[in-house]
């Protein structure tokens, strides 16, 4: 009896060794399936995190060429400058093989106010506006990543200014104005501001010559005065503003005495 | 009959026994591959948002129309986490190289090197794209 236990423990030693070793392996394959699932959760969350990344840039970049676009038509140039602009950025991210084929596809805004996407509005008394607005839509299709999106963007440079003057001797009068800078509807600082006063219907630049003065508070707020020499009852202003982008902006007020 | 069943369990087990081994080390290289590739994302990563970071304000774009490769350099420098070395060229809409100088902050040591093309759009009234290439490694 002893001999016939001893002789099927023997027998099934083998079949043991085997189903312990098949547990192992099935340990060891179940390890290696829930680090590859890991690894590729990984890969693809940073997979995300770059076409974030990449979206984040693409916005800056039309950005930057609105900017880059204003800056130009407010110092003079054609409105038809955004549309090339905003081109040749397509072109470039055309050429961009990462994530796909990247189309990037625009619409100058046309409204009351804009013409193929500008706004420039510096006859306003007292407000002067220059704004560039276009919609957009990027596509990225690709092997990682299927995305389509579509974002405005709107660069808007405003400044208000107003102001009264005081009579000093005979013509000579004290002129005090404040003037508030805006970009995109928040305070912003000037690179260069230029003052004009109007005499016998010419527009003559403010200089040191008439005590001029300007404060920045640097909150986008400058208040200016200066003196000169105006024989009318009314002074007539003229502000003339590049911010520091480079947009320039100009707006007229009319002084009246204080 | 005994001795010879015996014998082609110790053949199976053995087989078995290797298996094991072949497989702890293919789960180890498994690893090592994942890491790596983690780390050389993170590097890219880093160096998109630093060049993000510098066009955020126009300045990039700037430094470059300039043509101010040391504001450049420097700038790119303070951005970077210490401890990582970085070559960047820029390039024009004809591939044509652009900075005259080299934008880098010391020779590579190490073997993992991360690559980051970015477009870059300028502010300035006149209207310039540029394609820079930024090459990250870590010092090692």
């Amino acid at each position: 009896m002893r001999s016939c236990r001893k002789k099927l423990r023997a027998n099934s030693s083998g079949q043991l060794l085997i189903v312990a070793a098949l547990a192992i392996a099935v340990l060891i394959s179940s390890t290696t399936i829930y680090v590859y699932e890991l690894s590729k959760e990984t890969k693809s969350e940073n997979t995300y995190s770059s076409i974030n990344d990449f979206i984040f840039a693409l916005k800056q970049n039309t950005r930057n060429t609105v900017i880059s676009s204003l800056a130009n038509v407010s110092n003079g140039g054609e409105r038809s400058v955004l549309a090339n602009n905003l081109n040749e950025l397509a072109q470039f991210f055309r050429s961009l093989t990462h994530f796909g084929i990247i189309n990037l596809a625009f619409t100058p805004v046309n409204d009351s106010n804009y013409d193929a996407g500008i706004w420039l509005s510096w006859n306003t008394s007292s407000i002067g506006v220059s704004s560039a607005y276009a919609n957009f839509m990027a596509k990225i299709q690709g092997m990682t990543a299927n995305i389509a999106l579509s974002y405005a963007v709107n660069i808007t440079t405003t400044i208000t200014i107003s102001g009264y003057y005081t009579k000093l001797v005979g013509e000579e009068k004290l002129v005090n104005l404040t003037c508030n800078v805006y970009n995109e509807e928040k305070p912003a600082l000037v690179e260069n501001m230029t003052l004009f006063y109007e005499r016998l219907g010419s527009w003559i630049p403010v200089d040191s010559s008439n005590n001029l003065s300007i404060t920045d508070y640097g909150n986008g707020t400058y208040t200016i005065s200066f003196t000169a020499a105006i024989p009318s009852n009314t002074v007539q202003v003229s502000t003339h503003v590049y911010d520091l982008r480079g947009i320039f902006v100009l707006a007229n007020t009319t002084c009246y005495e204080a | 009959m005994n001795c010879k069943n015996r014998g082609q369990i110790r053949i199976i087990e053995a087989f078995l026994a290797v298996f094991i081994i072949f497989s702890s080390l293919a789960v180890s290289a498994n690893l090592t591959v994942t890491q790596n590739k983690t780390k050389r994302d993170d590097l890219a990563s880093v160096g998109l948002q630093a060049l993000m970071r510098l066009d955020s304000d126009g300045s990039l774009g700037n430094y470059i129309d300039c043509g101010d490769w040391a504001s450049l350099r420097n700038a790119i420098n303070v951005i970077l986490p210490s401890g990582v070395s970085f070559n960047l060229t820029v390039y024009n809409k004809q591939m044509q190289q652009v900075n005259n100088a080299v934008i880098s902050n010391g020779a590579f040591n190490s073997q993992e090197i991360t690559f980051v093309e970015y477009i870059c759009a300028s502010q300035g009234s006149i209207f310039h794209c540029y394609i820079i290439h930024l090459y990250l490694a870590v010092a090692t």
